[in-house]
């Protein structure tokens, strides 16, 4: 009688599941850098994603406002600290669009060859990291680094530093390449390729990866462009916008390459966009050193910089989108505002569509394939 | 050769003669039984300490760096350096965790996987106890593990634990149905279910006879183990190491040990119950053994290198959904060409065609179903195109 | 297709893993390259990678960018003379000086370089106008007391065992008869400091 009743109760109740909330804290090993989501699971899918961020400012912006435009060079290196180049590019142009200043013909070579360099840099980093994240023990990350390491030479004979160049001025560059760098150069990009080669047939054939993937983080091209996406993100969607073609900079017009787009925006496209993007960019760079004129680097015009009032903003593509530099001047030495058009912020709004109704283990490996540097965001 | 084979069952009998003389025979029996124990785990921690070393050192030669190599020759000394720092840190019990439990769980975890060493065959004569059913006792211990899993992540009171926690249970339950089904198989082919007998039931090593079987219960010890590329349990770029989050100081060496115990237990059995154990030409059978389940070893290690991980919803499909049918198909086979042959070396051959034959015919269904089907995920794992 | 991508997975592994004891100067059994000083690997794909860091040095490139230095003219006097330049092109505020005397006689009476802050940018260098400092080669600067404030005397120490004579030598581009492949290097940039 009693065991009956029990059962008929038992019957007529639902069992409810709770959702459990988890802090993936600031400290974090897969997160690329100080990082904190607050994450919603039930079970193992995820129901919601806060992201906080701010662990990393160090007021770029206002410490900008205190410098002349030659000492933010330095300020602006370690703004997105993986890519270092090209963010002084973005400055330089900025600076050079306010002022009127001109770039002779060698520096804007050697600028382009090297921006393509450090978009490699990138883009190597980012594939390594993904490896990691996915669980595979840090093996295919040092393969990629190790190419990485040896680029950084090259930066290093020009430059003078593996990280922070401090090597683009507005109006040129600091120095002419050294004796030899060019067939470095040529050497170092011939063992590239065959790099580049040997991961992409005999790792990215890998079921186990192709599995994990593929149809994971899928991003409509619609929410990419609303959200103001821009970059190899973007481009995996099936957008074909690069800034070096739709606002032309530099040279890059006297250059020909492709813009490569995949078309269903999941993590595996995205992977596979930073490869093609890198094999253009070895493309870019052949042309650009088989042309490189003779000539000075650097406009001597330049040298006392006085900028007059007024605002410019400078805007390239670096290799996680879209950067922009806004400056306002008043004619002192110093900027007015300094502003920055952060690429990485922009990419990180997609994250909670991205990620909502996947797995835990998902999340990890869609915020590793959008290559974000918390150094960007937060500035 | 055969002198070294004996050699140290010659000792301990000369042991247990000198006992005779000065002792009753339930004394000599007692002190032959605690020697017996010593050695054993002498024999097994020993290569648990090694373990450690020799994982460090592959994943570093794999990755274009040297590894441990400057503390002791070849970086040695590392080995027992880890063991000394893990051991001088501080004991930190969790205020909120249920402290029974919380203390017994790596227990539970470290005593069943020492207690399958009882009946693993080093050598000729070389078992601490032949029972006439040692693979169910194995297998019976490793399941005692999952309860030592549940209850270290849920005396920890912590979320990360426990989602790794839910995680571990199916994982653990799931393996052991292939790997179920892979040594009846072996127990089948050799008509009992005792290590020594089927060791010395292989002419053939049953890696050749049933390949598909030393595959599948290679995949699921593996997966037991929480070893890569099945090991959720203790991602790090995760959740962590969710399991033993909490622990620190002698509790947690009691998980290292036990996880790097359970990868030499993989090797051991694998060897015995499919490569022949302690069977082979001109060498002592213990060398054997050990040079056996070191290759083994080192392929676990290999294969750490170089996999990511699975996701947990492909685990449990590439279990039920793949290994236990392939594993129930080489059941049948096994049990039909075992029958049909008198001859050990005609049965084997017959189990391998079969095998191979078996093999086949998943990959052309798989392959069929692939063709049809429109999600591109399983389009890009079974046909390759990317 | 099957498991294919996953074998050679393992066997671009294996091939590392045999690789390493066999390519590059540091192949089994030795363990670190005779004579300690290295150069900069040739670019590789495989083979041993590392660098066994207290047991070899790498031999820093040309414009590798390290502490500050001071450096002497033909006299072996500093080539100083307190002009501020570099302490206003600074961006953090590294370096100050105290001058003393007037017109020729003008001399740092206190110079000193905090090394904890310096980021090594060489924008003081770059502004000065008396090739009186550089950047030396040393980056092997950690030390057990805190005090990181170097003054003249330790800048002098350090120009005079970096053996540089000139300002800006390893900046200066190679005339433009010395082309090479396509695209000769060009004549005076920005970096070299003369006037």
């Amino acid at each position: 009688m009693e065991d009956s009743q029990t059962v008929a109760a038992l019957q007529d109740e639902h069992i409810d599941t709770e959702s459990i909330s988890i802090n993936f804290g600031p400290h974090h090993p897969s997160t690329h850098g100080v990082f904190r989501m607050v994450v919603r699971l039930d079970g193992e899918t995820v129901v919601d994603v806060e992201p906080k961020i701010g662990y990393l400012h160090r007021g770029i912006e206002k410490l900008a406002e205190e410098r002349t435009y030659l000492q933010i060079i330095p300020l602006v290196d370690r703004l997105d600290y993986v890519c270092p180049m090209t963010n002084e590019q973005a400055f330089c142009l900025a600076v050079e669009k306010l002022g009127a200043i001109e770039v002779p013909e060698r520096a804007e070579y050697i600028r382009v060859i090297m921006a393509e360099l450090t978009r490699i840099m990138s883009h190597v980093l980012a594939v390594g990291f993904l490896w990691n994240e996915l669980g595979a023990t840090f093996t295919p990350m040092i393969y990629a680094y190790r190419q990485r390491e040896y680029l950084q030479d090259l930066f290093e004979l020009a430059s003078g530093a593996r990280m922070f160049h401090n090597y683009m001025r507005p109006g040129g560059v600091v120095a002419d390449l050294p004796d030899g760098w060019v067939a470095r150069a040529r050497k170092q990009l011939a063992e590239f390729e065959r790099f580049l080669d040997q991961f992409e047939t005999l790792m990215t054939e890998n079921e186990i990866f192709l599995a994990r993937t593929i149809d994971v983080g899928v991003l409509p091209p619609e929410l990419a462009i609303n959200c103001g996406i821009s970059g190899p993100v973007l481009r995996a969607t099936g957008v074909a916008y690069d800034l070096r073609r739709a606002d032309p900079y530099s040279i890059y017009e006297r250059f020909k390459f492709e813009i490569p787009t995949r078309s269903h925006g999941d993590t595996f496209d995205r992977y596979c966009q930073y490869f093609a993007e890198m094999r253009q960019s070895l493309s870019i760079i052949h042309q650009a050193l088989n042309r490189l004129p003779v000539g000075p680097v650097f406009n001597e015009k330049a040298k006392r910089l006085r900028l007059p009032a007024g605002e410019a903003y400078g805007h390239i593509e670096s290799p996680k989108g879209d950067l922009g530099f806004y400056i306002v001047s008043d004619g002192k030495p110093q900027p007015y505002r300094f502003h920055i058009r952060s690429t990485c912020l922009l990419n990180l709004t997609a994250l909670r569509q991205m990620v909502i109704g996947q797995k835990l283990q998902d999340l990890v490996i869609i915020f590793g394939s959008l290559n974000v540097t918390m150094a960007d965001i937060d500035r | 050769m055969e002198f070294l084979d004996v050699l140290p069952l010659m000792i301990m009998q000369w042991v247990r003669t000198q006992l005779d003389m000065i002792m009753p025979v339930w004394g000599a029996e007692a002190i032959v039984a605690v020697i017996k124990i010593i050695l054993l785990l002498a024999v097994g921690i020993a290569p648990v300490i090694a373990f450690t070393w020799a994982e460090r050192k592959t994943l570093a030669r794999a990755q274009d760096r040297f590894g441990p190599n400057v503390a002791g020759p070849y970086g040695l000394v590392v080995a027992f350096a880890d063991a000394i720092k893990i051991l001088t840190k501080e004991d930190v019990t969790p205020a909120a965790a249920d402290s029974i439990v919380f203390r017994l769980a790596p227990g539970l975890i470290l005593v069943p996987a020492l207690l399958v060493l009882a009946v693993v065959p080093f050598g000729r004569g070389m078992v601490a106890a032949d029972l006439n059913v040692g693979i169910l006792y194995a297998v019976a211990m490793g399941s005692v593990t999952v309860l030592g899993v549940l209850s270290a992540s849920w005396s920890s009171r912590n979320k990360y634990s426990l989602v790794s926690a839910f995680r571990s249970l199916a994982q653990l339950v799931s393996y052991e149905v292939p790997m179920a089904f892979a040594l009846l198989a072996v127990v089948l082919a050799s008509g009992s279910l005792s290590t020594v007998r089927i060791v010395e039931a292989q002419v053939v090593p049953f890696a050749i006879s049933m390949p598909l079987a030393a595959l599948i219960y290679f995949l699921s010890s593996l997966a037991e183990a929480n070893r890569s590329p099945f090991d959720m349990l203790e991602s790090e770029s995760e959740i962590v190491a969710g399991l033993n989050l909490e622990y620190s100081g002698m509790r947690f060496a009691m998980f290292y040990i036990a996880e790097y115990l359970h990868i030499f237990l993989v090797a051991a059995l694998t060897t015995t119950l499919f490569l022949g154990g302690y069977k082979g030409p001109l060498l002592p059978g213990w060398v054997w053994f050990f040079g056996k389940s070191l290759l083994v070893v080192f392929v676990v290690l290999w294969i750490r290198t170089t996999w990511p991980r699975i996701r947990l919803d492909y685990l449990l499909d590439f279990a039920w959904k793949f290994l236990v049918p392939l594993g129930m198909a080489n059941l049948v086979l096994v049990a039909i060409a075992y029958r049909l042959a008198s001859n050990p070396y005609l049965a084997a051959g017959l189990s391998l065609v079969g095998n191979l034959v078996i093999l086949l015919l998943a990959g052309g269904i798989l392959v069929l179903v692939a063709r049809r089907s429109q999600s591109r995920r399983l389009r890009a794992v079974v046909l390759g195109e990317a | 297709m099957l498991g294919r991508g996953m074998l050679k997975g393992l066997y671009v592994t294996l091939r590392h893993m045999a690789q390493s004891y066999v390519k590059g100067p540091r192949r089994f059994p030795r363990r670190y390259v005779p004579g300690g000083k290295l150069e900069r690997g040739e670019p590789d794909v495989e083979g041993m990678f590392t660098l066994q860091y207290p047991f070899e040095r790498y031999e820093m490139f040309p414009r590798f960018r390290g502490v500050l230095c001071h450096l002497r003219d033909e006299q072996g006097q500093p080539r100083c003379t307190a002009c501020m330049n570099c302490e206003r092109a600074c961006p953090h505020g590294v370096i100050s000086i105290v001058a003393e005397g007037k017109g020729k006689q003008r001399r740092p009476k206190s110079y000193t370089y905090n090394l904890a802050r310096c980021i090594f940018c060489r924008l003081c260098v770059e502004s000065c106008p008396f090739d009186a400092i550089e950047m030396s080669r040393e980056y092997e600067v950690t030390s057990f007391s805190d005090n990181l404030v170097l003054n003249l005397e330790d800048l002098l120490a350090i120009g005079d065992r970096s053996g540089i004579k000139h300002s800006g030598e390893a900046w200066k581009e190679p005339e433009p008869g010395d082309g090479q492949d396509v695209g000769a290097e060009g004549s005076a940039g920005a970096g070299s400091n003369n006037g």
